[in-house]
């Protein structure tokens, strides 16, 4: 955005002041300076942070018996076969039917929290009801508790509802909003939405529902499409929920499966773990990249003028 | 097969009358419900284990060729590393819902059977569950406070594993067996030879099993039947003094160099020439240590005094079954399949260790592996005295601390008499829990 | 009644408050209609609420409640909780030095890895907020590592890194830095979970960059107009209009940092170790609850945690009013 306003603007500015044309150079070289300094740096620090996923995806090309024998980033006797086990899957279950269990769960999930959290986070940064700061304390205090408490509870509650062994308990509680990550992560951009936009669909006699979904959602797209990406690579890198409510391996989503792979009882396939999460990381990343585009058209300025 | 049967019989001297009056009681007990008990029944069970996907592949088929027999039998199973499937079972547990049939851990059973989770079996034994070919001492494996909860499958022993490879490269003959200081004096040897290069071996004294075979030696198990423990302070601190000297002259691999090659251990990593454990690991070490391996040194474990019998026969897993289940008859059906058929013999050989059921075994094509297992089971028999009680609950938990405090000496970041102070705090609080 | 309704907006209207709930300033509207207007919007409020509430009152509440309950009881999952008062609140503070070792290490933790990942969250995000151009790739391929789920390949990575030879230690040896790996040093295991956590810095600074998203270019273009440079543009432009998705991300990252659980987890194969190095807060519970069954313990453990956590929370909140600017509030 920034480029594309200054670009434009620019061309107006050099026919107006002719005059000053040396100092307009400097500034272009100066922003030519910028924009190499900004690369370099963001490309060294890519490095860095790349470099553990570098040496991580060489390693899907150590065999097993490597692992804690070669440290080094290049396999002594490179293999690919970690790749076609993995591809063969486990127990008779193909390897993509796990990762469609994922993408399902990861979907829903994806659509739950939206609909539910952008609710929610509006009831409590624009309506103002009575209780409305008591609630919003105890949304905060959902987050304070480590979840590792309320685990034995709620699969009691999801076995007494005879819910057990279906995908109900990964996405139900999406839907009702659970994660007060997302709530609060929406009320903040929200509360940072200045109000003359929605009190003037007010006096037009829009009522809270109209202000909602015509000039609030289309305002917070960046959180949304932010909230959209964290739910969707949270659930699908989730294990815990789905080894306690999923039952048969074929229902597993990736993380399950995954470890099936290193089993310390008998033999641990540390080629075949490496190489699966490798796969497994694949497809959050292509996600991300796709989803990440959007946050690139920043909605925000369109909105806030005037 | 000769020599196992010969073995078993000089484990329990009583077995044979034991085992016959077991059967009486178990028919008598079991005749009523195998009277009710309609094995046409169109039944569903549902049935969980631990393991890998090779472990996985074995279940499938054994579940196939029980289908043969039982058509009208499903069984649908789950799999899980051994962790997660414990992580989730106590969940369940505590929701009540637990599958029918589990496979199960020896350190588990005592917790989950005192708590009424478990079907006692007893009056399925000697009918639907065919004990003829299980030893009154393997029997006894699975009886906490008179209920029989568990039948194990498999048994193992307390061994070690010498890494042929690296001997040869030091030049060093494999240990000859003898007493502790003898092994210590013998890893310093591998060591030195190496040049530093390879170790002899790892700490022993981070193993609470090395601890429990010691004190084993001198007449005491760890707990008593009642659950109390069985030694003192300075018997702790003077199993772990033995320590001090190998770890301080290097003779062993280096806490250090440990956490660097984790997830894999030091003998996984060829690090190691030795190393204590359950004689069910072969196939995995051999598994991490790739190519150039096709055998491992299976020997016994340094001897604390002659003739004591420190060594004991363990269940490697046990078959055990809800108490909640809807078809304990059917359970028991698919229990006795897994533990006796030489069908399941066949297909799992030595997967779940070596099968304690003599059927079983007949069924099973041993590897090359599996017949050194058998033949080092029977060259201890000399030393295999009574398994000692259950595990006490929350014996895991002991174990890990064990095995954390013998890092940390590793380390050095703490003294004998501190990790002992520590242990036996711990110790209170499992205790009393 | 919907003649009412229409009144009260109207006459609301006409007096210029576009502030529909006087809720401050005495010139709020007439009683009578702000009444009827605040159980409307109560009315609406739950309405926009109702997925929440069922949530909050169906799933999260009563496990809440009843952990709480647990917090005074010795309880092994399989039998009935049984209540011994503070008894696990005493054994916490008085008789367990693992429990003191844990809090202090997760301390370490908080206070030290929470403003260096964002920091370098922030940093980052502004970086990237600079150009759109050619970003997506590097916004990419900051945010992968967080990608990676709580598997063993992490373990598998980040010892590689840190051990003895591994690429840490050797670009520290270039510099003439020789502590040798990191993995297998007591001293140095905390600051390698702390760099796991700067490491996978994505999640505030993709926050970050949706938070500067929302800045309006024309504020920029205004402090250019009037001379500004970067640190005044970033003090009275970025700073201010960023402070709501500062104080998220603030908030935020403390509580997961006190909650920290699947990387230690995961690289220490569940045992906290070496030496309790990384039994942090969270893994050690886990540990009291599950491994040990103890889970009464584990609760009263847990909740110890929500009050600490509460309060820092609490006086996170009071102080926004100092440094938090809401543009949507009006003051």
């Amino acid at each position: 955005m920034s480029t594309s306003t200054s670009e434009i603007a620019r061309p107006e500015f050099l026919e107006i002041e002719l005059d000053q044309k040396p100092v307009e150079r400097r500034r272009i070289k100066r922003k030519t300076i910028n924009t190499i300094i900004w690369f370099v740096v963001l490309a060294a620090l890519t490095a860095i942070v790349l470099y553990p996923l570098v040496w991580l995806f060489i390693a899907t090309f150590k065999p097993s018996s490597e692992f804690g024998q070669n440290p080094g980033l290049i396999p002594d006797n490179p293999t690919i076969d970690n790749y076609f086990k993995v591809l063969e899957g486990i127990a008779g279950v193909p390897l993509w039917r796990f990762f469609a269990n994922s993408t399902f769960i990861a979907v829903m999930a994806v659509i739950g929290t939206l609909f539910s959290s952008a609710l929610a986070a509006y009831a409590f940064a624009r309506v103002q009801f009575k209780g409305v700061g008591i609630l919003f304390a105890a949304m905060i205090g959902t987050l304070l508790l480590p979840f590792h408490v309320v685990i034995i509870p709620q699969y009691i509650m999801f076995q007494k509802l005879e819910l057990v062994d279906t995908y109900w308990p990964l996405i139900l509680p999406k839907f009702l909003a659970t994660e007060a990550f997302f709530v609060f992560l929406i009320v903040q951009f929200i509360r940072n939405i200045p109000r003359d936009m929605d009190e003037a669909a007010r006096i037009d006699g829009a009522g809270h529902w109209r202000t909602f979904f015509s000039i609030i959602l289309p305002l917070i797209k960046p959180a949304l499409i932010t909230s959209a990406i964290f739910t969707f690579i949270w659930t699908w890198n989730d294990f815990l929920g789905p080894l306690l409510y999923v039952n048969s391996p074929e229902q597993y989503p990736l993380p399950v499966a995954l470890r099936l792979y290193n089993d310390q009882t008998s033999t641990s396939d540390y080629g075949a773990t490496v190489a699966v999460s490798f796969l497994a990381l694949l497809p959050i990343l292509i996600f991300f990249i796709v989803f990440q585009r959007f946050l690139v058209d920043g909605v925000a300025t369109q909105g806030l003028k005037g | 097969m000769f020599n196992i049967r010969t073995r078993r019989a000089a484990l329990a001297a009583a077995a044979v009358t034991a085992s016959a009056a077991l059967v009486l009681t178990g028919c008598s007990g079991g005749s009523e419900p195998a009277a009710t008990y309609d094995p046409d029944e169109e039944v569903t069970l549902n049935l969980a284990f631990w393991g890998n996907d090779v472990r996985a592949d074995l279940y499938d088929q054994a579940i196939a060729a029980f289908n043969e027999e039982y058509p009208n039998i499903t069984v649908n199973s789950s799999f899980l590393g051994f962790p997660e499937f414990w992580e989730k079972r106590q969940t369940e547990a505590a929701g009540g819902g637990l599958p029918d049939v589990m496979q199960f851990d020896y350190s588990y059973l005592r917790q989950y059977s005192e708590n009424g989770l478990l079907l006692d079996l007893e009056p399925y034994l000697g009918n639907i569950i065919d004990t003829e070919p299980l030893s009154e001492q393997i029997l006894g494996i699975g009886v906490v406070n008179g209920e029989t909860t568990g039948i194990p499958t498999s048994t193992n022993a307390w061994g070690m594993f010498t890494n042929p490879v690296l001997l040869e490269q030091a030049g060093v003959e494999d240990f000859a067996g003898g007493s502790w200081e003898d092994y210590n004096d013998w890893m310093a040897e591998v060591t030195e030879a190496s040049g530093g290069e390879v170790y002899g071996g790892t700490d022993w004294t981070g193993r609470i099993q090395n601890f429990e075979i010691q004190q084993r030696a001198g007449g005491d198990d760890l707990f008593t039947d009642e659950g109390e423990p069985n030694f003192t302070e300075e018997d702790l601190a003077a199993f772990w003094e033995q320590g001090d000297s190998i770890r301080e002259d290097g003779t062993v691999i280096s806490q250090q160099e440990l956490e660097e090659i984790y997830p894999v251990s030091g003998f996984d990593a060829a690090k190691t020439a030795s190393e204590l454990t359950w004689d069910n690991f072969g196939a995995g070490y051999l598994g991490n240590l790739g190519e150039g391996y096709t055998e491992l040194g299976l020997i016994a474990p340094p001897v604390t005094e002659e003739g004591a019998k420190d060594l004991y026969l363990k269940p490697s897993m046990l078959h055990s079954i809800a108490a909640t289940t809807d078809h304990p008859e059917a359970a028991a059906t698919l229990v006795n399949f897994l533990v006796n058929s030489p069908e399941a013999g066949a297909i799992f050989g030595t997967n779940r260790g070596l099968p304690a059921s003599e059927t079983m075994l007949e069924g099973a094509e041993l590897d090359p592996l599996g017949e050194q297992i058998r033949a080092y089971e029977e060259s201890i028999s000399d030393r295999l005295g009574d398994a000692p009680p259950v595990p006490i609950v929350g014996y895991g938990t002991l174990e890990e601390k064990f095995r954390q405090l013998g890092t940390e000496l590793g380390f050095g970041t703490l003294t004998v008499d501190e990790a002992v102070s520590q242990f036996f705090s711990e110790m209170d609080v499992v205790l009393n829990q | 009644m919907s003649t009412t309704l229409t009144r009260a907006i109207v006459t609301a209207d006409k007096e210029g408050r576009p502030r529909l709930l006087g809720r401050r300033g005495p010139d709020t509207p007439t009683r009578h209609g702000l009444k009827v207007r605040n159980r409307r919007e109560t009315a609406t409020g739950y309405t926009f609420l109702l997925p929440w509430m069922i949530g909050f009152l169906g799933l999260t509440l009563g496990p809440m409640i009843y952990s709480l309950y647990l917090a005074f009881t010795k309880y092994n999952l399989f039998t009935e909780p049984e209540f011994i008062g503070l008894d696990n609140f005493v054994r916490m503070f008085t008789e367990d030095p693992q429990y003191i070792q844990s809090v202090q290490i997760t301390l370490v933790y908080v206070l030290i890895g929470t403003p260096i990942k964002l920091a370098a969250a922030l940093a980052v995000a502004m970086l990237l907020n600079y150009r759109d151009r050619g970003s997506t790739f590097f916004r990419s391929s900051f945010y992968a590592p967080s990608l990676i789920g709580a598997s063993v390949s992490v373990a598998i990575v980040w010892r590689a890194m840190f051990s003895t030879d591994g690429p840490v230690d050797n670009t520290l040896s270039f510099f003439g830095i020789e502590i040798g790996g990191w993995v297998g040093n007591v001293a140095l295991v905390l600051p390698m979970m702390i760099l796991l956590a700067v490491w996978q810095f994505g999640a505030p600074m993709v926050i970050f960059l949706a938070g500067l998203k929302q800045v309006p270019r024309e504020l920029y273009e205004a402090a250019e107009v009037d001379g500004a440079g970067p640190i005044r543009k970033f003090r009275s432009v970025t700073f201010p209009m960023l402070s709501s998705v500062i104080f998220f991300n603030l908030l935020l990252e403390l509580i997961n940092a006190f909650q920290v659980f699947a990387s230690a987890y995961i690289i220490s194969n569940g045992s906290g170790g070496p030496a309790g190095m990384t039994n942090f807060y969270t893994v050690y519970l886990y540990k009291r609850g599950f491994a040990d069954l103890q889970m009464g313990y584990a609760a009263a453990m847990a909740w110890v945690l929500v009050i600490v956590v509460a309060i820092i929370a609490a006086i996170l909140f009071k102080t926004q009013k100092s440094w938090v600017h809401y543009a949507g509030d009006n003051r």
